[in-house]
């Protein structure tokens, strides 16, 4: 195809069900018709991806929304310029626990398995009575300290008074080997993107408490990363990688190919899990990659992400949550995409986040989207203008210094 | 200098042991894993973690940079800015360093590149390993298109061989190429293939 800058491409990604697009796109020769040549690196951490981007061993990864932001404000290792075009998901993640903190939990309060809020509080239960008879913290997993799945559990835990540096050790570990570490007992619980819930379920190591759509529907997940200078050096080789995704999105979204998408993520050099776990993932995690502008790169989704990162002191406080979601989320990249596809994309960059109680509509630049109900879990509504005091509304933070001038 | 390499690859972290066995003063542990991380650091308390960049628990170290109770070092991913290209090349060879927040990079670059180098090394080492089997396979199946030969055409093994070399030479393929072809074709005339 002429006008591309670089027609090979190499693409990083760890074996998650929102791997998706990049599977779908490369399978169903998406790439191909854009003239793109692209070979999938399966990736054993997410710190690989963010080395192997940096160092330029990939050209683009499938990376968790707040590494990007953590790669561009250089916390948690060396900065780099990191810019999100696309999202590739919005939900999947899922809560998974023991089979005996789920018995705590339902001694606590019976309706913990059905109620994140209610959970919030037996966990704290459970934590307390645990303190009182000097047993070990109860131990959670997390994919990885800049990630949706963090934030969801600190989220989550400290809405039910449990404090999660304080009152439960928080350790981190790759999706794949979560179902593991719950069996043999290491952790009591984890958070992870799909289908490893599902797995842990499947395997009778544990249950899936809650999903991450209970928290926040709609809410934000992985992104596909590309370095600044990369983008800027290939702006048509990035338009023709975008239409591809896209288009691999619109598929995968389609109830009818979900059947397909599970048989080709089952495969070793994808997911590497039975194909009925990952159909069963598909339908009952609430993951979708298009639909309700799941795509779409939100500044105001990179606020909250930038936002948890203040919360739990990752960023120097007073750190601008709304510029450091624009330096890395490009929407207008992500719009001429969509519209080349002829798909719909919002026409704002932001929205207040979490404040829709029921079914609602939004402006798109073909034709308005519908949007599903929104509303966060604890009630909050996020507005990316007053990200500081909204973190004034929780009780449980960890504010870090002001970075030094 | 404490240093802990880890890496489930048990060859390859036995030879960056004994290559580092050179640097000195120097304490060197490994492991396959870092399963219970906390209780492995604070009783070995390494200065320096050199980790195999295909090991999942890389993810698992990232999560040390806090300094708490149980893990009072905190652990920061080496980058050495004065050395361009270094952060580069060690990906590319599959190995990363973390290191106890504030070491100078001038005592850990000699350790980091130890082991890079180690790495190459058994990178080559198991290329060389799987061309000298693939060498034998060719060998072999040389050897069985011979014998073949010998047998449906009746000739002795220089002709067998001489025969073989002219149908490579002819069609421009590699000799063992040419032989498995043979061996296949045999198979199918005696409906053993598909």
């Amino acid at each position: 195809m002429s006008g591309i800058e670089q027609a090979d491409l190499r693409l990083g990604f760890i074996p998650l069900v929102d791997c998706a697009p990049l599977a779908a796109a490369a399978e169903l020769g998406l790439f191909a018709a854009e003239g793109l040549q692209v070979s999938l690196s399966r990736e054993p951490s997410w710190a690989n991806i963010r080395d192997k981007l940096q160092a330029g061993l990939v050209d683009a990864a499938h990376m968790l929304g707040p590494m990007a932001l953590a790669a561009a404000a250089g916390v948690g290792g060396p900065a780099a310029p990191v810019v999100a075009p696309l999202a590739l998901n919005s939900g999947g993640s899922a809560v998974a626990v023991s089979m005996s903190l789920a018995a705590g939990l339902g001694e606590a309060d019976p309706r913990a398995l059905s109620d994140p809020m209610a959970a919030a509080r037996a966990l704290g239960a459970v934590a307390a009575r645990r303190r009182a008879r000097g047993g070990p913290p109860l131990t959670f997993a997390a994919v990885f300290p800049f990630s949706m799945h963090a934030y969801e559990l600190r989220w989550w835990m400290a809405e039910g008074g449990v404090d999660p540096d304080r009152d439960v050790r928080l350790v981190f570990t790759p999706p794949p080997r979560m179902a593991a570490r719950l069996r043999s007992g290491e952790v009591d619980g984890f958070c992870a993107g799909a289908p490893w819930g599902e797995v842990a379920a499947a395997q009778g190591s544990g249950v899936v408490l809650f999903r991450g759509g209970e928290l926040w529907p709609t809410g934000p997940d992985k992104v596909l990363g590309v370095l600044r200078a990369w983008a800027e050096a290939r702006p048509r080789t990035l338009q023709a990688l975008l239409r591809a995704l896209i288009r691999a999105q619109l598929w995968a979204d389609a109830p009818e190919n979900r059947a397909a998408l599970a048989r080709l993520l089952a495969r070793p050099d994808y997911v590497g899990a039975p194909a009925s776990v990952i159909g069963e993932a598909l339908e009952r995690s609430g993951v979708s990659f298009h639909r309700a502008a799941a795509g779409f790169p939100w500044i105001s989704q990179g606020a909250w992400f930038a936002a948890q990162m203040a919360r739990w002191g990752q960023l120097p406080a007073g750190a601008d949550a709304q510029a450091l979601a624009r330096a890395v989320c490009r929407p207008g990249l992500f719009r001429s995409a969509a519209a080349a596809v002829g798909a719909s994309a919002p026409v704002r960059d932001s929205k207040p986040e979490g404040a829709h109680a029921s079914a609602w509509s939004l402006a798109g630049t073909l034709g308005d989207l519908p949007m599903p109900a929104d509303r966060m879990f604890d009630g909050r509504v996020f507005d990316p203008g007053q990200a500081a005091a909204y973190l004034d509304g929780f009780a449980i933070r960890r504010l870090a210094a002001p970075r030094p001038a | 200098m404490r240093v802990l390499i880890i890496d489930p690859d048990e060859a390859r972290a036995a030879l960056v042991a004994e290559g580092l066995a050179g640097v000195r003063p120097l304490a060197v542990r490994r492991a396959a894993a870092l399963e219970g991380v906390e209780a492995e650091l604070s009783a070995f308390a390494p200065d320096v973690v050199v980790i195999a960049c295909d090991s999942p628990e890389r993810d698992t170290l990232e999560s040390l940079r806090e300094a708490t109770d149980s893990n009072p070092r905190p652990i920061v991913m080496f980058v050495d800015r004065s050395a361009p290209g270094l952060e580069r090349a060690a990906v590319e060879a599959g190995v990363a360093a973390y290191v106890v927040d504030g070491l100078s990079p001038g005592r850990v670059r000699p350790i980091l590149e130890v082991a890079m180098s180690r790495f190459e090394l058994m990178q080559k080492l198991r290329a060389d390993l799987d061309r000298a089997r693939a060498d034998l396979a060719s060998r072999k199946t040389v050897e069985r298109a011979k014998g073949l030969l010998m047998k449906e055409r009746g000739l002795d093994e220089d002709a067998a061989y001489r025969l073989l070399r002219k149908l490579a030479m002819d069609s421009g393929r590699p000799l063992a190429a040419v032989a498995a072809d043979l061996i296949a074709f045999a198979d199918v005339l005696r409906g053993k293939g598909t």
